[in-house]
């Protein structure tokens, strides 16, 4: 059979409707075809947040790279080539599509008052403001500028920060010069990863 | 080993059995692995023989079992193919030898009877820790580090007990035996970017998927096993040759054609 392998190829399908060289009729299989509802997914590794462990995950990303689409996460399993994990994920790191597609996330600000037993919305800018508002009242008021020996410390003793797991660098690389510069001792941005 | 050869009739008349759109060349394949089972068997139960892994002087043993593949083939196999076996039927032994021979050293996907004729004697090479000689390997993470074959079909499967995502592992088209293999890497040219690599599913073969590279515009078909355990992916992989169809009409083109030649 003297046929070069671009030859073969082109010649098995002619018309939507061929045949094989090796004689086989595809006009069956073209039918299907035509009726397939086909999904593009990609497959990005990364590395779970949650914790120091840094587990390797893969995300699959559903999207047909069309510019007008927005790709959408759906789904998230562990990465079995990664030399820590191997595949496996803990629970919390198996639900981690949860922390990017989940009808309970929070899209607003809320703030629970002092005495009350629920959560109340809040404007952004009123959540600024009154958070700046109570930062510099606290700062003011609580300053320790030296200590009891006489030097100068300039610490804030009286806020403290917690980042969360899924913070990103950039805003880790703020919350740091932030509060660095209002004099915070008491910080955690929990980046560990 | 006779096992995987039955595994894979049991599957490959299980779908032939189902409508679909497949079932010529299921119902083929599954004739042509009896076939193939029978040349193993031939290999496996000589006394006093063990393949020295050149072909050329194992021929006069591997040689016998042409005449029974060619008659399957010929009744079997449709037109084309039959009276290419019964060609091949009336050459003598110096000529056969001589195709096989020209296979060995540079083996192509579309020489139908070299590839199926030789499949299960690379296999029982492999079994039997015998390297092939004289062959030119082809090197490189994407052959086989046995032969240096062309993979033939992606596979997913767990390795670790306490893992849900799947291992992945090629199966190598020429002597079907399985090297494992990154996740996300084109098993053709090592592209590892995950935009340029594409996977394409669709409902009606739940197990089975493209995995498509945009930089040199191949593909290879995986089979899913976390997702069916049951399926055997070299016959599945024929089964969903729709999937091929769609590939080839986006301008893919596949890594290894299988033995129906999509």
């Amino acid at each position: 059979m003297e046929v070069s392998r671009r030859t073969f190829i082109k010649t098995t399908l002619i018309g939507g409707a061929g045949v094989t060289v090796f004689g086989f009729n595809l006009a069956p299989v073209y039918a299907q075809t035509q009726g397939l509802k086909i999904a593009r997914t990609t497959e990005t590794r990364s590395t779970c947040p949650y914790c120091s462990v840094s587990c390797g995950v893969i995300i699959h990303t559903l999207g047909d790279k069309a510019k007008n689409a927005t790709p959408q996460v759906v789904h998230v399993e562990g990465d079995p080539d990664h030399p820590i994990n191997r595949g496996t994920l803990c629970p919390k790191g198996a639900s981690l599509e949860q922390d990017i597609l989940n009808d309970r996330r929070l899209l607003k600000p809320q703030v629970r008052r002092p005495g009350s037993d629920h959560w109340d919305d809040i404007s952004w800018d009123d959540a600024t403001n009154e958070i700046a508002r109570w930062v510099k009242k606290t700062r003011d008021e609580t300053f320790i500028e030296k200590d009891k020996g006489g030097y100068t410390v300039n610490r804030l003793e009286s806020i403290g920060w917690t980042g969360g797991c899924t913070d990103t660098n950039e805003l880790n690389f703020l919350a740091v010069k932030t509060m660095r510069s209002l004099g915070l001792c008491y910080f955690e941005t929990q980046a560990r990863v | 080993m006779i096992d995987w050869w039955d595994n894979q009739i049991q599957r490959a008349d299980l779908l032939s059995a189902r409508a679909n759109s497949s079932r010529e060349l299921l119902t083929f394949y599954a004739h042509l692995l009896r076939a193939q089972k029978a040349i193993y068997q031939y290999l496996r139960s000589r006394k006093g023989w063990l393949p020295s892994g050149d072909l050329e002087s194992d021929f006069p043993v591997v040689g016998n079992a042409l005449p029974a593949f060619l008659k399957v083939v010929e009744a079997r196999g449709p037109e084309s193919l039959a009276s290419e076996a019964r060609d091949l039927s009336e050459r003598d032994d110096d000529a056969i030898a001589e195709r096989l021979m020209t296979y060995w050293f540079s083996a192509s996907d579309i020489q139908f009877f070299e590839k199926a004729f030789l499949q299960p004697y690379l296999r029982w090479l492999v079994e039997t820790g015998t390297t092939p000689l004289g062959r030119e390997f082809a090197r490189g993470e994407h052959y086989c580090p046995y032969c240096g074959g062309n993979p033939q079909v992606s596979v997913l499967q767990n390795k670790e007990t306490t893992a849900e995502s799947g291992n992945r592992d090629l199966i190598c088209a020429t002597c079907l035996s399985t090297w494992e293999f990154r996740r996300v890497v084109c098993a053709n040219c090592g592209e590892e970017r995950p935009a340029k690599l594409g996977y394409f599913h669709t409902p009606e073969f739940d197990h089975v998927r493209i995995e498509a590279c945009d930089t040199c515009m191949r593909y290879i078909k995986g089979v899913d096993l976390t997702r069916l355990g049951l399926a055997a992916p070299i016959v599945d992989e024929i089964d969903a040759a729709p999937l091929d169809l769609w590939a080839r009409e986006h301008g893919y083109s596949k890594i290894e054609l299988n033995l129906i030649g999509v």
